[in-house]
C-alpha cells in the first residue's frame, strides 16, 4: 500500500522532541535573519550549523543530498546569470571569452543561493522531524484560527491521497485499453487523460469533507479547541525560543549598523 | 407517550441545479428510544432528508426550502450544523470522505469531534478507548486511517460520530464497503445502542434487516411521504411494491403459504417467526 | 473462453500474502459469481483475470495464453473490467465519449462503435442520457455507464466488483437482465457480490473465497446445501434458503415458487 501522510519516520533524536512551534521560529529567523544580512557569510554559518542539527536529527545523509543536490545546480545557474549579466557588475574576475565574471554579480549570487538554502534547510529539518498530528496540536494551541490550522494539514496530506486515488484511476484506466507502462513519452500520454478524474475527485471528495467536518462539530462556536496529540515546551524550547529570537534581534541590529555604515 | 425528539413539518427542499423537487412536504415524528428505517428507490430524496435533519440543509446545500426540522426542539435552519453535532449525528454513504484528514492515527482521528468541542485530554483517552473496543477497531488505533481497508474504514467513521455522544443518530447507509459479517456487527451495535435509549434512523436498501431492526417505516417515492407505520402493516400491505421498493423474503413466503391455504396466519417479516411458521404449516 | 489458474499465488509488497495456492479453471459462458468475507482475496483474484496484478508465482493462463505476454490495455479486448468505484473509471465529458473511450483505444472501428452505442446504451438504461455529462448522473446511472462503457469493448468476459452495492430494486432487476443478455450473446460474467439474493438469482456456478483461498466451488445449489463449511466464510444462505434448511425441508431452494414446490412435496408425505 502507498506511504500516507507526511514523510515523518519516528528516530527519537533531540530534534525530534522539540516543539513544533520553536521548529517554526527557527525556520522564520535564522531564514529571514539570512535575508535581511547584506552578504553570504551569515547564511554560510547557518548553513553549516544546519548540518550539524541534521546529524543530530540523524538525517545527515538525506540532508546532504537534498542540499547538493539543490545548491550545486542552483549556485552555477545564478553565478552565471548574475556573475555574467549583473549591471552591478564592476570588477571582474574571470574571462571566458564569451562572457567576463564579475566580482559584484558573483556575491548577490551567493547571497541569494545561501538564503534559499538557509530556507530549504530549516524546512526540510522542520518537516522531516515533526509528526503532523503534534504540528497540529501545537498550532492549536498557540490559539491559531482552527480554520487556519485545518489548511496546513489537509494540504500536507492531500498530496498521499492523491498518489493513491492516481494509482487505482490509472489501473482503471489500463482495463478500458489505455498503456500506463512502458516509456516515459507513453505514461506522460496515459498521465493526462488521467489528470480530470483525479483533480475532480479531489474536489467532488473535498466539498464533501468540508461538510463532515461541521457535522463533527468543526467551527462549534464560543469553545476553545483541544487536541488529542500532547505537545509540551520543555526547557531546552524556551532556550532556543530566546536564543532564535536573540539571533535575529542582533542580525538586524548589525544589518542596520552595517547598512549605515557605522561599522 | 414519550418525548418526541424530531419533528419534521411539511419540509420540502429543491437543489438549485435541479428542477424537481427532492422532498415534497415531508411531515413525521420520532419519538425519544425508537428505531426508524427510511426506505425508497435511490433518488427517492432518503439522503437528501439525512443531510436536512443534520442540519447539511439549508447550511452547506444551496437549494429552495420550506417547512421546518426541529431536533430536540431547536430549528435545525436557525442552529448550525457544528452546534447540532451533540444532538444529532449522521454517518455518511461514503465513509472516506468522512475522515478528518488531519489525523495521524485512528486515535487522533476518533479524537477529532471532541477537540472542536474541547474536551479535557483525560475525557478524550476515556472516550476513544471506550468507542474503539464497541467498534472492535481497537487493534488499528495506532494506524494511519489512511491506510486502512474501506470496512475499517466505515467503521472508524462510525465510532468518530458515535463519540460525540449524540441522542439522535442518522444512518445514510453506512455499512455499504462492509461484508454480510461485518454489517452484522455493525447493526448489532446499533441495536445496542438503540435499546440503550438513542434513537436511530436508518437508510438502508437491504429489506431483511429494515423489517428486523424497524419499530417504524417510512417509505419514500419521488421525495413523498407514502407510508409510515410499523413492518408487518408496511409490508403486508400489497400496493407497497409500486414504490419501487421490494418486500422482505419472509412476507413472500408467508404471503405465498396464506394464498395456498396452508396458514391463515398474519404475514412475518423475520426470519424465526417464519420458520415456526413453516413448521407448524407442514404439520397440519 | 477459459481463465485457468494454476498454483497461483499472490504477495503483496507489505508481505501480506493475499493469494495461497490456488487451482482454478472457470470456462464457457455460465455466470460465475465470486463470494466471501472482505480481505478472503476476491477483488485480488479476479485482478489477475486481466492483469491488473501479475502472479507472484504460479500462473494465469488466458485462452491458454500467459498473462505475462501482454499488457493490461492489451488483455482488455478480450476481458473487461467494471471497477467497485464509478468515479475511478468515468472521466470524459458525456456518456456518449465514456462509450466510445475505450473501443477506439482497442482500435475498433468507428462503424462497430455505432453499430453497438444504441444496444449497449438501452441495454444499461442511458439511451436518453448520451450526452448528459457523467458527473450530472445519480450514482446508480454512473454505475451502468461505466457497466456500459466496457460492454461497449465488446470483450469475451467481464469482471463486475460488487455491481450491486448502493442499487435498488430496480437496478438489480437491470443488473440481472444485463447479465442474461450478455450470457445470451456468448459473454462470460464473472462477479464478486456480497448480496446472497442476487448471487442465488443470477448465478449457476459459486466460488467461495475464504483466507486467500477457494473454499468451495460448484454448482450454486450445491454450494449453498454446505452450511456448515459455509460458516467458516462466513457466508451466510439468502433468506428463502435459510427458512427452508430452518424449517427441515430436504431440498435448497432460492425462490419462493421453488420454496412452495418443496413444502408441498413434503407436506403430502
Amino acid at each position: 500500500m502507498a506511504k500516507v501522510s507526511n514523510t515523518f519516520v519516528p528516530k527519537h533524536t533531540v530534534v525530534e522532541n522539540i516543539n513544533p512551534m520553536t521548529k517554526i521560529l527557527a525556520v522564520f529567523s535564522l531564514g529571514l535573519g539570512t535575508l535581511i544580512f547584506p552578504n553570504f557569510w551569515l547564511g554560510l554559518f547557518v548553513i553549516l550549523g544546519l548540518f550539524v542539527v541534521a546529524g543530530l536529527a540523524k538525517l545527515l545523509k538525506e540532508f546532504v543530498k537534498i542540499m547538493f543536490g539543490f545548491g550545486i545546480p542552483i549556485t552555477v545557474m545564478l553565478i552565471f546569470i548574475q556573475g555574467c549579466y549583473s549591471p552591478k557588475n564592476r570588477t571582474y574576475i574571470a574571462d571566458f571569452g564569451f562572457a567576463k565574471l564579475g566580482l559584484e554579480g558573483s556575491l548577490y549570487a551567493l547571497k541569494v543561493v545561501s538564503t534559499l538554502l538557509v530556507f530549504l534547510g530549516t524546512f526540510y529539518i522542520m518537516n522531516k522531524t515533526t509528526y503532523t498530528g503534534k504540528l497540529v496540536a501545537a498550532l492549536t494551541n498557540s490559539g491559531l484560527p482552527p480554520k487556519a490550522g485545518y489548511l496546513v494539514l489537509a494540504s500536507l496530506n492531500v498530496v498521499p491521497q492523491m498518489q493513491r486515488r492516481m494509482s487505482i484511476i490509472q489501473e482503471a484506466q489500463s482495463a478500458r485499453g489505455v498503456e500506463t507502462g512502458g516509456g516515459m513519452l507513453a505514461r506522460v500520454k496515459a498521465y493526462i487523460p488521467l489528470l480530470g478524474p483525479v483533480v475532480m475527485s479531489s474536489l467532488t471528495d473535498a466539498q464533501e469533507r468540508g461538510m463532515t467536518l461541521e457535522t463533527r462539530g468543526f467551527g462549534i462556536t464560543g469553545v476553545k479547541q483541544t487536541t488529542y496529540v500532547e505537545v509540551e515546551k520543555s526547557g531546552l524550547d524556551k532556550i532556543l525560543n530566546m536564543l532564535l529570537i536573540l539571533f535575529f534581534v542582533i542580525v538586524l541590529v548589525v544589518t542596520v549598523l552595517m547598512k549605515t555604515n557605522i561599522i | 407517550m414519550s418525548n418526541v425528539v424530531l419533528e419534521v413539518k411539511d419540509f420540502s427542499f429543491k437543489y438549485r441545479q435541479t428542477k424537481r423537487k427532492a422532498l415534497k412536504k415531508v411531515s413525521f415524528q420520532v419519538e425519544e428510544g425508537s428505531f426508524l428505517c427510511i426506505i425508497g428507490a435511490n433518488g427517492s430524496g432518503k439522503s437528501t432528508l439525512c443531510n436536512a435533519l443534520v442540519g447539511l440543509i439549508p447550511h452547506y446545500f444551496v437549494g429552495k426550502m420550506a417547512g421546518e426540522i426541529r431536533v430536540n426542539g431547536i430549528n435545525v435552519a436557525e442552529s448550525s450544523i457544528a452546534n447540532l453535532s451533540s444532538e444529532i449525528g449522521l454517518v455518511f454513504q461514503n465513509p472516506f470522505n468522512q475522515l478528518s484528514y488531519t489525523a495521524g492515527t485512528v486515535a487522533e482521528e476518533l479524537a477529532y469531534g471532541l477537540g472542536n468541542r474541547g474536551e479535557s485530554r483525560e475525557k478524550m483517552v476515556e472516550k476513544v478507548k471506550y468507542v474503539a473496543e464497541l467498534m472492535r477497531i481497537d487493534h488499528i488505533i495506532h494506524k494511519n486511517p489512511l491506510e486502512l481497508s474501506g470496512g475499517q474504514v466505515q467503521r472508524v467513521a462510525f465510532g468518530s460520530t458515535f463519540i460525540m455522544e449524540p441522542k439522535i443518530l442518522v444512518l445514510d447507509e453506512c455499512t455499504t464497503q462492509l461484508d454480510p459479517l461485518g454489517s452484522e456487527e455493525i447493526f448489532d451495535i446499533v441495536k445496542n445502542l438503540n435499546s440503550k435509549g438513542i434513537t436511530v434512523i436508518m437508510v438502508d436498501h437491504d429489506m431483511e434487516r429494515v423489517a428486523r431492526c424497524a419499530d417504524r417505516i417510512m417509505v419514500l417515492d419521488q421525495g413523498e411521504v407514502v407510508a409510515i407505520d410499523e413492518p408487518k402493516k408496511i409490508f403486508g400491505n400489497p400496493d407497497i411494491v409500486n414504490h419501487h421498493i421490494d418486500v422482505p423474503d419472509y412476507v413472500k413466503i408467508t404471503q405465498a403459504l396464506r394464498e395456498k391455504g396452508y396458514t391463515s396466519h398474519e404475514i412475518e417479516v423475520t426470519e424465526e417467526p417464519t420458520v415456526e411458521l413453516v413448521k407448524e404449516a407442514l404439520q397440519a | 473462453m477459459k481463465i485457468e489458474l494454476k498454483k497461483m499465488r499472490h504477495v503483496y509488497p507489505t508481505g501480506d500474502e493475499a493469494l495461497k495456492g490456488i487451482d482454478l479453471v472457470i470456462e464457457g459462458t455460465d455466470p460465475v459469481a465470486i463470494i466471501g468475507q472482505n480481505g478472503a482475496g476476491k477483488t485480488t483474484i479476479v485482478k489477475h483475470f486481466n492483469g491488473i496484478l501479475r502472479p507472484t508465482s504460479g500462473e494465469v493462463l488466458i485462452n491458454d495464453e500467459n498473462i505475462e505476454k501482454c499488457s493490461t490495455a492489451q488483455w482488455s479486448k478480450e476481458i473487461g473490467y467494471v471497477f467497485q468505484n464509478p468515479d475511478d473509471q468515468l472521466f470524459l465529458e458525456t456518456v456518449r465519449k465514456e462509450f466510445e473511450f475505450g473501443p477506439q483505444q482497442i482500435g475498433m472501428s468507428q462503424k462497430e462503435i455505432e453499430d453497438r452505442i444504441g444496444w449497449v446504451a438501452k441495454l444499461v438504461g442511458l439511451e436518453d442520457k448520451l450526452d448528459v455529462h457523467p458527473f450530472d448522473l445519480t450514482s446508480t446511472e454512473k454505475k451502468f455507464c461505466t457497466i456500459g462503457s466496457v460492454i461497449m469493448m465488446n470483450p469475451k468476459a467481464l469482471i463486475f466488483d460488487e455491481p450491486t452495492c448502493g442499487q435498488d430494486v430496480e437496478g438489480n432487476i437491470r443488473l440481472r437482465r444485463i447479465i442474461e443478455e450478455l450470457h445470451d450473446r456468448g459473454k462470460l460474467c464473472i462477479t464478486i457480490s456480497h448480496d446472497m439474493k442476487f448471487v442465488v438469482d443470477n448465478f449457476k456456478r459459486v466460488i467461495v473465497m475464504c483466507k486467500g483461498q477457494v473454499l468451495l466451488d460448484g454448482k450454486t445449489e450445491d454450494v449453498f446445501t454446505q452450511t456448515e463449511v459455509l460458516k467458516q466464510s462466513f457466508v451466510t444462505p439468502p433468506p428463502i434458503t435459510k427458512v427452508a434448511q430452518g424449517a427441515g425441508l430436504k431440498k435448497t431452494v432460492f425462490t419462493t415458487e421453488a420454496f412452495i414446490k418443496v413444502f408441498e412435496e413434503e407436506r403430502k408425505k
